[in-house]
This record gives C-alpha cells, structure tokens and sequence, in this order.
C-alpha cells in the first residue's frame, strides 16, 4: 500500500491523536492508581468502564439528560459500584500472590460483561448527541471527540490537583510509596485503598460516559481498555502517575499515525505490537522498576 | 489407584463400540477439555503466571491445522502434530518478550493476543478465507479424533504428573511460591517460565486442528472466542490449580453440568463461570481436589 502522506493529514492525525490520548491518559490513571496502592491489576477496569457508558446511555435514553451531564451522575455512580467492588472482594486479594488479585479481577470482569448482557442486550446502543466537526484552517475538529477531550483533560487535571495538594491526595501517594510507613503515618490504609478503587472506578466511568457519544456502546466494549490502560501505564514508565498522561498521548499518536497506512484490521494490532516492542526494548517501566 | 485408571482408560476405550452419535462426541468433548483445563494448569496452575489468552494456542493450531489440510492436503493426524507445533511457535513469539520480567505482563499480554490473532487472520484472507471462514474436504472421522483425543487427554495429564513429581516441577512452584527466592537458589527462572509455557502450548494446539478436522469448518469467531479461555480456566481452578487431577475433574463435572443442566439458560450460564472463578479464588483456591486432599489426607502429588 502506498500512501502519501501530505502535511495537512499528519496534522489531522496529530490532532486526532491527542484528542483520543487524553481519553486513554484519563482512563489509564485509574489502573495505575489501583496498581500503585494495591499491586493489583484490576482487569475489571475496562468493564467498569462500559458500565459508566450504559449509565449515559440509560440517563439520556429514558431521563432525556444531556449526555455531558450524565459524565459526573455516572462518575458518581461507578465510584460506589467500585467501593463496594473493594469491600466486598477485592480487599481479600490485596496482600494475596499476584495470581488471586489478577483471577478475582478477572472473574468480576466477566460478571459485569455478562451481567450488562442480561440487563441491556448484546445490542449496540448509541447516544446520539453532537455530531459533525468544526473546520479550522483546513484542519477538522470532531465534535464529540474534542468535548470528550476537554472532559477528560479537566477531570484529569482535577485527579492530579487532589493527587498533589490534598490531605487524601497525598494519603493515597503515601500509600503507594510504602504501604507499611503510610501506615506507621497515621493513614488509614484500608480507607485508601476503598477510596482509590472507587476514584479509579470513576475514571473509567468519565471515559465510559464521555465514549458513549463517540462509539457504539455494547457489553464487550470495555475488554479493549483493560489492555490499552495497561499499556499506557508502561508506557508512561517512570513510576510517577504524570507518566499516565505521556503514555496516553504516545498511544493515541501511535495510533492514529498508524491509521495512515495500515488497514482497519490491523490497526487494532497496532497497540498489541506496542506492548511486545516497549517489552523487548524497554521493560523497565512503571511496574517494573519503579520507585517513586 | 493404578487399577481404578486403567479400569476407567479400558471403558473410555470401548466406548465407541456402544455409544451413540452424540454420546461419543461429548466424551470427546470432555477429553479435549481434559487438555485444554490441564494445558492451562502447566503454566498457570504451576508458575503462578496467569495466562488469559490460551484459546490463542488452540485456534493457531486450529488454523495450521486446517490450512494443511484444506490447502496441502496432509493427513489430519499429521496436520493435528503441526497443530502443535505452530503453537508452540506462537508461544516462543510471545513468551519471549513476556516472560522475561516478573509480574503482570505476561497475563496483560495474553488477554489482548487473541483478538491480535483474529484481526491477524481476517487480514490474511487468501490463506485463512478471513470472515469467510475455512472449509475442511468433508471426511467422517469422529471415531479416530476420539481416540486421538483421548489419547491427548492422557498425554497432557501424564505430562503435568511427570512434571509435579520432578525437579523441573518443583522448581517451576518455586517459582509460584517465591520467585526472588528461585533466583536467588540459582533457578533459570525465565527458561523454566517459557519452558512451562511451550508445553502447556502444545496441548491447545493440536485440540485446536483436531477440533477443526472434526467439525470441517472454522472462522475466526469459532476458534478465538474468550469463552473457550474462560472455560479452561474455571475448569482448572474448580478442579484444583497446581493439581495432576485437578483440572481433569474440574473439566468433567464442569462439563456434565453445563451440558446437563446449564445448556438451559444460555445466558446465564457465563455468568455462572464468572462467579465459580469469584467465588473459587476466595473460598476454595485450592479447588475441589484441594479440599479432597485436606480432608482424606490424600497425596498432594495427584
């Protein structure tokens, strides 16, 4: 396939690129949050993400609410749904081998897809809302896509100014740093880590809301971003949370500038060959040699 | 013990002689979950390494499998070796940049490989028919594939024996239990990690072009669904992880209920699979089998 690449479609991909890369950097704080506090990769992660895209959906369908108003019912929502996820399993698992934490997840992943399958059908559901796209010097501006953007840039903002500035904020950095000294601190650990399932929870849940205008929402739309979060978190290496936000950008890039030049098919390969490569090449990324 | 095998190997044998149609197939249904649930143990249930992407193995197999047969015309229990094979092979690809760092990345990576492998397959249309799926030339042999079957689920479970009441066994649960401490005692963890994994490769593999050749036609839907990882896994952990017959047992009961009772409610049996793995890791992680050796004080090398 030969394609010609002019400038006017690298900028569009660029744009493209990081428009979809604050969604991914969004999403994936929550994963790597649940990872730094807990050690444990929430493989429900993207589950709880469709979730919070069936809970704009449901708001929009039978309430007639504003999609974009439905970002903070459904972060709200998703952050009790992660809380309870906490107390109820997965706070058995935290201190268990890596093995337990990452089969419980799992098992809970799978509940929720099937769960969301009885309760709503396999059938694609759409929130249609904005669509269309603003033109800018040539450039086109999706409009879904760039309100989602500016969604999760601010939430995102805001996670990083509570991570940064506030008593729990810095609880919860404690905690990732070392549990047993945060402990000795006064933090009540068992609280971080229920609190920090349920903001994380809430994260995806922004991203499932803010994606319900953008996609076709379906059970299985969340399997995807486990992964992709996952990859952003080694990406964004370093083992600092900011990591998060260059590794979402780096996946979006990648991405899209792939899109240039690869088939549909092919291009869902594109984040899977990523992973191998960042594996191969550099390994050492924010779960294995971090130290914050 | 050895009796009670044996008496039971000699039944399963002479099965076809009486057995219908449909009978047959589901003992040969069993016996593939038999080595698919046992295959998943070698790696997961041994080294601690989850693998959620299993059904990976079984549908390249499926594909080498077919594709030699449809396309070269090779003979189907060859076509089932290469099966293996090539599955294998894919465990070398995969197992190599994974396998190499402790923690999740190896699990992480599994989850996503089987949609790798069928966004692979639908690119590839001139050797796999893509979505069109892949016709086998049409040939009854649902006898011998039991046979061979059965004799795969003998092998893989001869295999995890040989393999817990050895030293490579030993070292692979080192490597569960505590893998800086296999380190530090001088234990090659990476080529015993990727070891494990090729031989628990092997079995998907060949089940996979065996499966292929029995029912003469797969896409990719059929051979890379997420369900068939999901069952292999609640299997092994009902069973028993980490046991010989744990994931034999786990693959039968589980098996005989779903045909028996859960066939039923479609819908509700997957949800069933998510909460028997829930439920299996917080109350019973050592499976059915690991209750059994608790309570009857049984060897903990079956």
């Amino acid at each position: 396939m030969n394609v010609v690449v002019t400038p006017a479609m690298l900028g569009q991909v660029i744009i493209s690129g990081i428009l979809s890369g604050a969604l991914y950097a969004m999403v994936a704080l929550g994963l790597g949050l649940i990872f730094g506090v807990m050690r444990v990769i929430n493989i429900a992660h993207g589950p709880l993400l469709m979730l919070g895209s069936y809970t704009t959906y449901f708001l929009y369908a039978h309430f007639g609410i504003n999609p974009l108003l439905t970002v903070p019912i459904a972060m709200a929502v998703l952050f009790v749904v992660g809380v309870l996820l906490q107390r109820g399993l997965v706070f058995r698992v935290v201190d268990a081998p890596e093995l337990s934490s990452l089969l419980l997840t799992f098992g809970i992943s799978i509940m929720l897809v099937n769960l969301a399958q009885l309760a709503f059908t396999s059938d694609l559901r759409a929130v249609e809302y904005i669509t269309g796209s603003w033109l800018v010097g040539g450039l086109a501006f999706s409009k879904p896509r760039m309100i989602a953007f500016v969604f999760a840039a601010a939430v995102t903002a805001l996670s990083f100014l509570v991570l940064k500035f506030t008593r729990l904020g810095k609880a919860i950095r404690a905690t990732s740093q070392s549990r047993e000294v945060a402990m000795v601190c006064g933090v009540d650990v068992g609280r971080i880590h229920m609190l920090t399932f349920g903001f994380a929870s809430a994260l995806a849940a922004a991203g499932g809301a803010l994606l319900a205008v953008i996609v076709a929402i379906q059970p299985e739309m969340g399997g995807v971003w486990t992964f992709k979060s996952f990859l952003v978190i080694v990406l964004g290496g370093a083992g600092n949370y900011p990591g998060a936000l260059v590794g979402g950008l780096l996946l979006g890039l990648v991405e899209q500038v792939a899109s240039l030049f690869l088939t549909t098919q092919l291009s869902e390969v594109v984040a899977y060959v990523l992973l191998v490569l960042v594996l191969l090449v550099r390994p050492s990324g924010l779960l294995g040699g971090r130290q914050t | 013990m050895a009796a009670a095998i044996l008496s039971v190997l000699a039944a399963l044998a002479a099965y076809p002689v009486v057995g219908t149609g449909y009978g047959v197939r589901s003992v040969q249904q069993i016996f593939m979950w038999i080595a698919l649930a046992g295959s998943w143990n070698l790696i997961s249930g041994l080294t601690g390494y989850v693998s959620f992407g299993h059904v990976a193995f079984f549908g390249a197999g499926a594909y080498a499998g077919a594709i030699l047969v449809a396309s070269a015309g090779w003979p189907w229990p060859l076509a089932a070796l290469a099966g293996g094979a090539a599955a294998v092979v894919l465990a070398v690809v995969i197992g190599y940049p994974c396998l190499r760092l402790k923690g999740p990345y190896f699990a992480i990576a599994m989850l996503g490989l089987n949609e790798v492998l069928r966004a692979l397959v639908s690119y590839f249309e001139g050797l796999t028919g893509g979505g069109n799926g892949l016709s086998l030339p049409t040939l009854d042999a649902s006898v011998p594939i039991y046979y061979v079957m059965g004799v795969l689920a003998v092998v893989v479970t001869a295999m995890s024996w040989l393999i817990v009441t050895s030293r490579f066994g030993l070292r692979l649960m080192t490597i569960r239990e505590d893998e800086v401490a296999a380190e530090a005692m001088g234990i090659d963890t990476f080529h015993h990690k990727l070891a494990a994994l090729l031989l628990s490769a092997v079995g998907p593999g060949v089940a996979g072009a065996l499966m292929a050749r029995d029912q003469g036609y797969i896409e990719p839907i059929s051979v890379f669904p997420l369900a068939i990882t999901v069952t292999m896994i609640v299997m092994a952990l009902f069973g028993g992880k980490g046991t010989v017959f744990g994931p034999v047992l786990g693959a039968a009961a589980l098996f005989v209920a779903q045909e028996i009772v859960w066939a039923r409610y479609p819908y509700v049996h997957p949800l069933l699979f998510g909460a028997i793995i829930v439920g299996v890791v917080l109350l019973m992680p050592r499976g059915v089998l690991g209750l059994l050796q608790q309570r009857y004080r049984l060897p903990r090398t079956i």
